[in-house]
């Protein structure tokens, strides 16, 4: 450093002023010294005789410590530029302090400061090189990075620069590089950049080897080189005694730091395969290792902290390398040594490391030596970090040997666990158990508990994974529902103790209903005994175990019915109560044994999937919601299969409850007189209110029958007086029309009638034979069921009439419908190979038996739609015969009483002109002609 | 009700503290001096909540005065006391200052003993005060030795007084020569736009009295409000003019001292009272309407250039000419970035105080109707950053011997009907002061 003339240093000024503004009683007083300086200082830089170099130091000195104080600068900034072109180190100084700590990025100044910059660069003194270094590092906008990005690594490799310009040229680059890591290319300097890492000065080494680990993860390949430098620098400084290396040895630890950036730029790599190299590595880690077992030369903190930071760094890469057994083993028990340390940090640290040392397969048995004093570090540790790392490293070191041991240590730790790990200490016991259980009642008896003792903390996933398993598995199964039995009647459990205990008893009850203890009264009562204090959720769940009681367990079902036909579940606020409780009762009531065990069979085991627990832990984010509901709602329904038989009423979709809400509403309270039930066969339409699920929303109020091509039920005509829903079924020559009337006005409809006509191309293809009288008058807001059966006798086209009359408001109204049905309901779908097609196809070749048209598509074309239109248009859709996977092809065969008549279908999209040929074969020339006008429209 | 009271030189040091309710711990000076006087950010509100207990504070000088409670309590008392002890120290030591405090320690507490018990104010009247907590502590000492204890007579006239319904006044007062002092003492605030456009103005007004009478008289205040002259010729229709065709003026608001026999003024608008001796603030009131302001700033402000800018201020006085204006000080505000200024005034002294970043005019005394000017060049320094400046207004100081309300005492009559002197033998002085409060006129 050049001397600084003693006029420089002292600078009275500033020294008063500062102790004029620390002298200030209040604030009020400190403002008003400030603003009368800066007057001052103003009045002085506008003043006209310019001022030599010392009193521009010494103002923008004071504006300096005008703005660290927080008051705002809006001036003085030219001043300070202009002291970088002085030629006194102080004032260069200054002038630098003062723009790297006030000047904004973009300011206009800023080209005139990297011309002066750059005029430093250059300059041949190193101290003015090294303060604009400074000043690009301190600014280090985008702007210096695009400036300067091409001149500061020019120093650093240049041959004639200092060591002092060297380190700060590489700290500067590395400054640069992380703001605009692309403005720069790295290639052309890699070689001699790491040969810096060879250089005589220390400093020039640890500053190079910071800027080199940057580099290198920007692009590996091209400082691939520094691998075997970095080894021997590293084998150096470890084989040095502290008095080797003077000025860079720190209380006895021989370049502490430089070592941690050696050995984490090592890690940046993988293992160096030349056998010397790696050997040398191998040996400086021993080195290391061998170090921290020598008596400490200093009792100071810095000397053990140096130390410990090489050896733990050292750690790092040996679990890198992860392939020297001998290495690793020995780390772990260097880190053994430290779970006892005094220090806080040191555990912490070697809990840390260890998790990681868990992982690999030579250290994990090392590791596992340590599992009494990990759990003791649980149980007796202060700090809440610690005890993380702690929970983390037995999560990591269990097995099927000692899951048992760690699973009941960190259970009985959870009672007492600090709340913030409750819920990860949750799912890794969850996740652990359910791992490694070889006996299925240890994993429920765990799980049991777990919720006893976190209850809160228990997420959905883990109850849910509880009953999952519980299903899959007959073995568990008897001792789950005596667990669940047992733990339900302590006096206070929590809900997810009663959401698991309701599940299983109502699926498992049975197999503990032998013992009078818990005699299906018992048990019920027990489980009702917790209703009233759950959330509706769970007692929705409690409602399913209910009915689920009542199939098991038909001697309480008079008690269940009570239950559930008490005002407050039937009355109750919840919808969703409200409607189970209901659809309960009525199930119960008007079904027979028979049913109620169809509906209400056991749950099929569940399909074998990831723990969604698993799941959790590892995104420990609410990402997995959707397919957490999934799950749910697949807990929640029953299996689909018992759906398709009978049209349960378990869950209505809302767009049907809103459909037809009037009609519903008095039909599912009129309780008291339940209506007649139409068909005692277990295949009849149980209660059809509810139709099939895919309704279109909200039709609209026109008897278009062309939509009931493809579909059986829905709404066949609409107004503000009336709504006709219609549901069919079709077997063989066969169907069955149920027809629903539904007033929706609030008086009564009168002289209703309905009866199916048949136009005379009908007569005597169709026979028509009501199951009952039509009724005659509908109530207000009530829905009446009609049931019309069909018999198809040969072919028809065209569809028969339904005549609507009733009288509202004393104006009699009628009404005309087409009935949907049509030819193709008795259609049956046919597979066949794709030969049997083709010779089939061949056959109906005559010209009569084929129909063929193009026409413009009317829908965008796409295959799954046509193919689901098909299949609901009654055809099979055949898959591999057609060579081209656009076309489609189908084959129905229609059954009438008299005859059965094939279909062959084929149709070709043109995606480019949008077009459709459709072509239809039949036995009957008519029926084809009839099938391909049917469907023209509808592509 | 209070808690208790701090009192905290500027650095946030406690002088003194005293607590008393149980529900106040040791700590609640610190969390005050942490959370408001150390406070990194300016803590602006008056009232501050920390930890569930409230902490109303002022400042007088350098010294903060704090008072906590965990109560709700009204705000307001609580200021109306902390303003009545400051008042009641300046009576007792003057100035409020950290010397002051330390120097009158024990008096502190003793008043602070008197004033509040458990938290409830008692009596904050200097002059009762001064009845039984005498200044000098060792002084009373001395007297008592030479005088021996007090008398009987005297400690029973004390515990009458202030136990009794006439708490601001002991019996047996004589006066060789009955005498009084009523001042009108107002404060004018006024915010004007730059072209003269009143944006809002009002008066806050005090009379206060001091009194020098004998006996237990009983007095009658008349004054030109609207309301009490209404109440005396209700057929006159005319509303500004009562029957003399003298103006009345309406006032907003006013509240009276204890003394005033508020149930007579609420049926008979007269304001009838037994003064406190000495001197006392009968009414405070203030007003809205029919102000005369005494002075009228015209403001020009020019920027010339970049680095420079003109303004030129004409101050009129607008009273009657025969009055005289006193104590002018007109502050006219600088940008942040002047770096020198010329002034030019044709009277008084003009400076430009970089401190305070304001050029400060001063006149001593002007006359009505005349009107006087200033004109300044400012140079400014170019920033680097071209912020607008904000122009704050231009303030003003002064006093003037009327009340700008319109304002006027018809009469002070006194009776004393047990003594022998009567309204006539009363010597009555009266003087009326003008003085500014936030006078400003944008620019």
């Amino acid at each position: 450093m050049p001397t600084v003339s003693s006029r420089g240093d002292a600078m009275r000024g500033l020294a008063v002023f500062i102790s004029d503004i620390r002298n200030c009683k209040s604030k009020e007083a400190e403002s008003k010294r400030i603003n009368k300086e800066l007057a001052n200082i103003r009045s002085k830089f506008k003043g006209d005789k310019t001022l030599d170099g010392y009193s521009k130091k010494k103002y923008v000195c004071k504006l300096l410590f005008i703005f660290l104080l927080g008051h705002d600068i809006d001036f003085g900034h030219m001043e300070a530029v202009n002291l970088l072109s002085s030629n006194k180190y102080t004032e260069k100084q200054i002038g630098y302090l003062f723009i790297s700590v006030l000047v904004s990025s973009n300011s206009d100044l800023m080209k005139l400061i990297i011309q002066n910059i750059k005029n430093d660069i250059s300059s041949p003194k190193p101290v003015h090189v090294n303060l604009a270094l400074h000043c690009i590092a301190n600014i280090g906008s985008a702007e210096m990075s695009e400036a300067f990005g091409q001149e500061v690594p020019k120093l650093l490799v240049s041959a004639h620069a200092s060591e002092s310009v060297k380190q700060s040229a590489a700290l500067c680059l590395l400054r640069l590089i992380r703001t605009l890591p692309d403005a720069m290319t790295y290639a052309e300097w890699a070689s001699r950049v790491i040969h810096l890492l060879n250089d005589q000065h220390m400093g020039v080494v640890t500053s190079a080897a910071s800027l080199i680990h940057t580099l290198s993860q920007l692009s590996p390949g091209d400082y691939k080189g520094c691998v075997s430098l970095a080894v021997s620098r590293l084998s150096r400084i470890v084989t040095s005694t502290y008095t080797d290396l003077q000025d860079y040895t720190y209380y006895f630890v021989p370049a502490p730091w430089l070592s941690v950036k050696l050995l984490r730029l090592l890690q940046c790599y993988p293992v160096p395969e030349e056998p010397a190299v790696r050997g040398r590595l191998v040996e400086c880690l021993e080195t290391i290792l061998n170090k921290c077992q020598e008596p400490p030369k200093s009792k100071k903190v810095q000397h053990s902290n140096s130390k410990n930071a090489v050896l733990f760094e050292a750690i790092n890469l040996i679990i890198h390398i992860d392939s020297e057994p001998n290495l690793l083993v020995r780390a772990c028990n260097q880190l053994g040594q430290f779970l006892q340390h005094r220090e806080t940090n040191l555990r912490y640290l070697a809990l840390e490391s260890m998790c990681l040392l868990a992982g690999s397969e030579f250290s994990a048995d090392a590791v596992k030596k340590h599992r009494e004093t990990v759990i003791n570090a649980l149980k007796t540790e202060r700090d809440v970090s610690v005890r993380q790392r702690a929970v983390d490293l037995l999560y990591a070191m269990c097995d099927k040997t000692n899951s048992e041991e760690i699973v009941a240590e960190m259970l009985a730790y959870l009672k007492k666990a600090d709340y913030a790990i409750r819920e990860e200490m949750v799912l890794k016991v969850a996740i652990l158990s359910e791992k490694y259980a070889s006996d299925y009642t240890w994993y429920v008896d765990t799980i049991l508990q777990l919720i006893r003792v976190a209850g809160d903390y228990v997420s959905e996933e883990v109850w849910h994974r509880v009953i999952q398993i519980v299903i899959n598995r007959d073995d568990a199964q008897g001792y789950a529902a005596k667990t669940v039995f047992e733990n339900l009647q302590a006096p206070a459990c929590h809900e997810n103790m009663v959401k698991v205990g309701g599940y299983i008893l109502g699926e498992f009850g049975n197999l503990i209903a032998g013992d009078e203890r818990s005699s299906p009264l018992v048990q019920f009562n027990l489980l009702h005994s917790k209703f009233h204090l759950c959330t509706p959720s769970t007692r929705a769940l409690l409602l399913s175990t209910y009915i689920k009681f009542i199939n098991l367990f038909p001697e309480i079902k008079q008690t269940i019915q009570n239950v559930l036909q008490n005002d407050n579940q039937l009355r109750n606020a919840d919808v969703e109560l409200q409607q189970r409780a209901l659809e309960y009762s009525q199930l119960s009531s008007i079904t027979s044994q028979d049913v109620l065990a169809t509906v209400l069979e056991e749950m099929p085991p569940f399909p074998e999937r990831e723990s969604s627990i698993l799941a959790k832990l590892k995104k420990k984010k609410p990402a997995s919601v959707q397919a957490i509901e999934k799950e749910e709602e697949k807990m929640k329904k029953s299996p689909p299969s018992i759906e398709n038989h009978v049209n349960v009423p378990k869950e209505v979709p809302a767009n049907t409850v809103s459909r037809l809400t009037i009609s519903n509403s008095v039909d599912l309270l009129g309780l008291s007189t339940p209506p007649a039930t139409p068909q005692q066969s277990t295949n009849s339409l149980l209660v059809d209110v509810f139709g099939s699920v895919d309704q279109p929303v909200a039709p609209k109020p026109e008897s278009n029958i062309s939509k009931f091509l493809f579909k059986n039920s829905g709404v066949l005509f609409e107004n503000n007086l009336i709504q006709v829903g219609v549901k069919c079924e079709f077997k063989e020559h066969t169907g069955r029309v149920g027809l629903f009337f539904g007033n929706k006005t609030g008086n009564q409809l009168q002289n209703f009638s309905a009866s199916v006509s048949m136009g005379a191309d009908l007569q005597g293809k169709v026979n028509i034979a009501p199951q009952k009288e039509a009724p005659t008058q509908i109530d207000g807001g009530a829905q009446v069921q009609h049931f019309v059966n069909l018999e198809c006798i040969t072919f028809f086209s065209g569809s028969p009439n339904l005549q609507l009359r009733y009288q509202h408001a004393s104006t009699p109204q009628q009404v005309t419908l087409k009935l949907p049905v049509i030819i193709n309901k008795f259609m049956e779908g046919t597979n066949m190979p794709a030969a049997d097609f083709f010779n089939r196809w061949k056959q109906l070749g005559q010209p009569v038996q084929e129909t063929q048209k193009i026409f413009q598509a009317n829908h965008p074309i796409d295959t799954e739609a046509a193919k689901t239109k098909l299949t609901g248009f009654g055809m099979s859709v055949l898959i591999n015969v057609d060579p081209n996977p656009d076309n489609l092809v189908g084959s129905g065969i229609v059954k009438t009483k008299t005859s059965q008549i094939g279909c062959l279908l084929r149709l070709e999209p043109n995606k480019e002109a949008k077009m459709y040929r459709l072509t239809v074969r039949s036995s009957v020339g008519e029926v084809a002609a009839l099938l391909c006008t049917m469907l023209e429209e509808h592509f | 009700m209070i808690g208790g009271l701090f009192l905290y030189n500027h650095k946030g040091e406690v002088l003194i503290s005293r607590i008393y309710r149980d529900d106040i711990g040791r700590n609640a000076c610190d969390a005050f001096r942490v959370n408001v006087i150390h406070a990194r950010q300016h803590v602006r509100s008056p009232v501050t909540n920390i930890a569930r207990t409230s902490f109303f504070h002022t400042k007088r000088g350098n010294i903060w005065l704090c008072a906590v409670t965990k109560q709700n309590v009204n705000a307001v008392m609580v200021f109306e006391f902390l303003m009545k002890m400051i008042e009641v120290m300046q009576s007792y030591f003057g100035k409020i200052n950290e010397e002051n405090i330390k120097n009158n320690f024990v008096l502190i507490y003793e008043l602070l003993d008197e004033v509040l018990d458990f938290g409830y104010p008692q009596k904050t009247d200097t002059g009762i005060l001064k009845t039984f907590i005498t200044q000098q502590g060792i002084k009373t000492q001395i007297e008592t030795i030479l005088n021996g204890p007090k008398t009987k007579e005297e400690t029973t006239q004390i515990t009458s007084q202030v136990t009794g319904q006439i708490g601001w006044r002991r019996e047996g007062i004589k006066y060789r020569r009955n005498e009084l002092f009523l001042d009108v003492l107002e404060s004018v605030n006024l915010l004007m736009s730059p072209q003269g456009q009143v944006l809002s103005a009002h008066v806050a007004g005090r009379v206060v009295m001091k009194s020098f009478l004998s006996g237990m008289p009983e007095c009658k205040f008349g004054m030109n409000d609207k309301l009490v002259l209404d109440k005396g010729n209700k057929a006159t229709d005319d509303l500004s003019k009562n029957s003399s065709g003298k103006p009345s003026i309406a006032i907003d608001d006013c509240t009276f001292h204890q003394c005033v026999k508020l149930s007579k003024f609420e049926s008979e608008r007269s304001i009838s009272f037994i003064p406190a001796d000495g001197e006392f603030e009968l009414m405070r009131y203030r007003t809205t309407k029919d102000i005369s302001l005494p002075f009228r700033v015209i403001p020009l402000v020019r920027d010339i250039a970049r680095s420079k800018m003109e303004v030129k201020v004409v101050v009129k006085s607008n009273f009657k000419p025969t009055l005289l204006a006193q104590k002018i000080e007109i502050r006219i505000p600088t940008p942040l970035n002047t770096s020198g200024v010329q002034v030019l005034c044709m009277k008084g002294k003009a400076k430009y105080k970089a401190s305070e970043n304001a050029i400060v005019w001063k006149m001593k005394r002007m006359a009505g109707m005349k009107e006087s000017q200033i004109s300044a060049e400012i140079e400014l320094l170019p920033t680097a950053e071209k912020k607008k400046w904000s122009r704050p207004p231009i303030s003003m100081n002064f006093e003037v011997p009327f009340a700008p309300s319109g304002l006027k005492v018809r009469y002070l009559k006194v009776f004393e009907p047990k003594l022998n002197y009567n309204d006539h033998d009363v010597i009555k002085w009266v003087r009326y002061i003008g003085k500014s409060g936030l006078y400003e006129t944008r620019c």
